[in-house]
């Protein structure tokens, strides 16, 4: 079994009349158990170059309520630097430089949204189905049949596409804080469909997007390099 | 001067961590030393309800405080899940600790605590800061 331990030492000799030295030390386990995490992501690097957020961690690749740990450091040497760390959209606390954090993680994830398109009637050559960034063109008259079995073969980078049906493809997004409406049309900014013939392609939302509550994001206090040194243990 | 130390020792990677990293808790923003403390207190909760633990304060916004809490329960199923500001952070099962930054965002950035259960669980806490707003009387 892994071991995974962590130990934490304050002291301090003035802070006080009495000196402070505490420490405190524990075994890093799975949640209600005796059973060792066997988990890591790895100690890791971000370099940031705006003041812009910066999700580091997000509650749906994780099972939430565990007992995952999240280490962080901001490794920057000028003194007035921080990281604002947030959790959702609430602000925990200011990291500056040197400093470390050793926080608890829900990873409380959302909810996906996931949409259906049901192909009718007839698809011609140079027809062509657009989502998220993949064209999928028919290099001859096809059924909705096999316009499926083209679409469902693409690689999408938000979404999932399964074949649902002979002629129904379901999409999943893979982050839940997508949460716009996805429409079909000649115009739309999401699934474009251009079809000479008379091929539709209707959509029909199945499950609606509800964002992840816990994302573990930050915020530099500066536009130029800082970097944030981290490391989740999960489960 | 207070410092605060960690140290992972981990074999779950083929490449073992040894890490241990060493910070100063200084003021937001300088290299002045925090200078106030709670000290260490020790609660044994008996009951599920969640309570506010360390309250957000005006002198306390936009600081560098540091807060400790570890859940000093011996009964591996027992934990305290830990809200700040309304937003569940996580839960600390029986020895877990946690050590994180509190800039006390506005006033509703209290941190609050509920055990998972109303047998005595005993919890240690204590912020290390710049300031707090006293109640007033």
């Amino acid at each position: 079994m892994a071991t995974t331990t962590a130990q934490l030492v304050i002291t301090s000799t003035d802070l006080l009349s009495d000196s402070l030295s505490l420490s405190a030390i524990s075994t890093l386990t799975t949640a209600g158990t005796s059973t060792g995490v066997t988990q890591t992501t790895g100690l890791s690097r971000k370099t940031t170059a705006s003041t812009d957020q910066y999700t580091i961690y997000q509650g749906d690749y994780y099972t939430n309520d565990k007992a995952h740990k999240i280490y962080l450091k901001n490794l920057s040497a000028t003194a007035a630097e921080f990281f604002t760390v947030t959790i959702d959209d609430s602000p925990m606390g200011r990291i500056y430089a040197g400093d470390w954090a050793f926080i608890p993680w829900s990873a409380a994830g959302g909810v996906l949204a996931a949409f259906t398109v049901t192909f009718a009637a007839t698809w011609a050559t140079g027809d062509t189905f657009a989502f998220d960034g993949i064209t999928t063109t028919l290099a001859d008259t096809e059924t909705t049949v096999a316009l499926v079995d083209l679409i469902k073969n693409k690689k999408f980078p938000n979404w999932t596409v399964v074949e649902t049906s002979a002629s129904v493809v379901t999409f999943t997004s893979k982050n839940s804080n997508y949460l716009g409406l996805i429409e079909i049309g000649t115009s739309s900014d999401d699934a474009v469909s251009t079809t000479a013939g008379n091929g539709t392609g209707t959509v029909a939302r199945t499950v609606t997007a509800v964002a992840s509550a816990s994302d573990i994001k930050i915020t530099p206090s500066v536009g130029t390099a800082m970097t944030l040194e981290h490391m989740l243990f999960h489960e | 001067m207070a410092t605060a130390e960690i140290t992972l020792d981990s074999d779950i990677q083929s490449d073992t961590l040894a890490l241990v990293k060493s910070s100063i808790l200084n003021k937001g923003g300088t290299q002045a030393l925090l200078d106030q403390t709670t000290g260490l207190n020790k609660i044994i909760f008996t009951a599920t309800t969640n309570v506010i633990l360390l309250d957000s304060s005006a002198a306390g916004v936009g600081k560098a405080a540091k807060v400790y809490i570890a859940n000093k329960s011996t009964d591996s199923s027992e934990y305290v899940t830990i809200t700040i500001n309304a937003q569940i952070i996580g839960r600390l099962y029986a020895g877990d600790w946690m050590f994180i930054p509190w800039s006390q965002s506005d006033a509703a950035g209290n941190i609050e605590l509920a055990p998972s259960v109303a047998t005595a669980l005993p919890v240690e806490y204590m912020t290390i800061h710049e300031g707090l707003t006293p109640v007033s009387a």
